[in-house]
């Protein structure tokens, strides 16, 4: 069975207030970005994805976790 | 000679010109370095595959002049009309792009996801040109006249439209909400 990364993203990101715009600029990223992972389109590297959690104030396995 | 470096010209000015305009329309335009990377984002989106149609259709009068043994002048012109856009396109493909802005607004225009869609994008290129290449060769075999010049041309259509479609098509996905 494919294993896929999910994540909470958009559920702590309404939780803060915050847009996707307004998150994609605290990373330094387009707000694109942001919608792609958001909606599992895109698999963010390490880097982002360490970025995304440390902007949405979490650990990166409290916002990604493999789903099978 | 002479209709080679008009053509190679028009080539150039044609993409001048575009950008320029594209210029002249943003400064009316106040915006934030994110909002502009979002901005131009969108519009890439938009571009890559008409910039794929106009390329191919400039093939249009390349193929009704593919079976005609004697060059016309006007032929010259055309062909590096068609080698300018074909350099001009594999750097933008090859590179950030957006060449005229601010190096920072360029460096948040290739984040992550654009990179990634640019690699996929030139993998099918690339795939793309080894398949027309494959058929170019297949077709020499059954005693088809295709010249250097003829083969390089149609190996290059095909990998530099494919690329700019794909990618184009991953953009526009990409910006897509759920």
């Amino acid at each position: 069975m494919p294993e896929r990364l999910a994540n909470r993203i958009k559920d702590r990101r309404t939780e803060l207030g915050l847009t996707q715009a307004e998150l994609a600029e605290r990373v330094g990223v387009t707000r694109k970005t942001v919608n792609t992972v958001e909606n599992n389109v895109f698999t963010p590297s390490a880097t982002l994805a360490i970025k995304l959690a440390h902007a949405l104030g979490l650990a990166v396995e409290q916002l990604f976790w493999i789903e099978s | 000679m002479k209709a080679f470096l008009i053509g190679l010209l028009m080539g150039f000015g044609a993409v001048l010109a575009i950008a320029v305009v594209m210029k002249v329309r943003q400064r009316n335009m106040p915006m934030s370095v994110a909002e502009k990377a979002d901005y131009l984002s969108t519009r890439r989106a938009r571009m890559l595959p008409a910039l794929a149609v106009i390329f191919l259709s400039q093939q249009a009068t390349f193929l009704s002049t593919i079976s005609s043994s004697a060059p016309h002048s006007a032929d010259g012109a055309k062909i590096s009309a068609w080698l300018a856009l074909s350099i001009i396109l594999l750097f933008a493909l090859s590179t950030k792009g957006f060449w005229f802005e601010r190096k920072e607004v360029r460096d948040l225009l290739d984040d992550e996801n654009t990179r990634s869609n640019r690699n996929d994008g030139m993998r099918w290129g690339f795939l793309s040109s080894m398949a027309a290449a494959i058929a170019v060769y297949a077709l020499t075999l059954f005693d088809a006249m295709v010249t250097a010049r003829d083969a390089v041309h149609i190996v290059m259509t095909a990998g530099i439209a494919v690329a700019l479609i794909r990618w184009g098509l991953l953009e526009r996905r990409a910006l897509r909400d759920a």
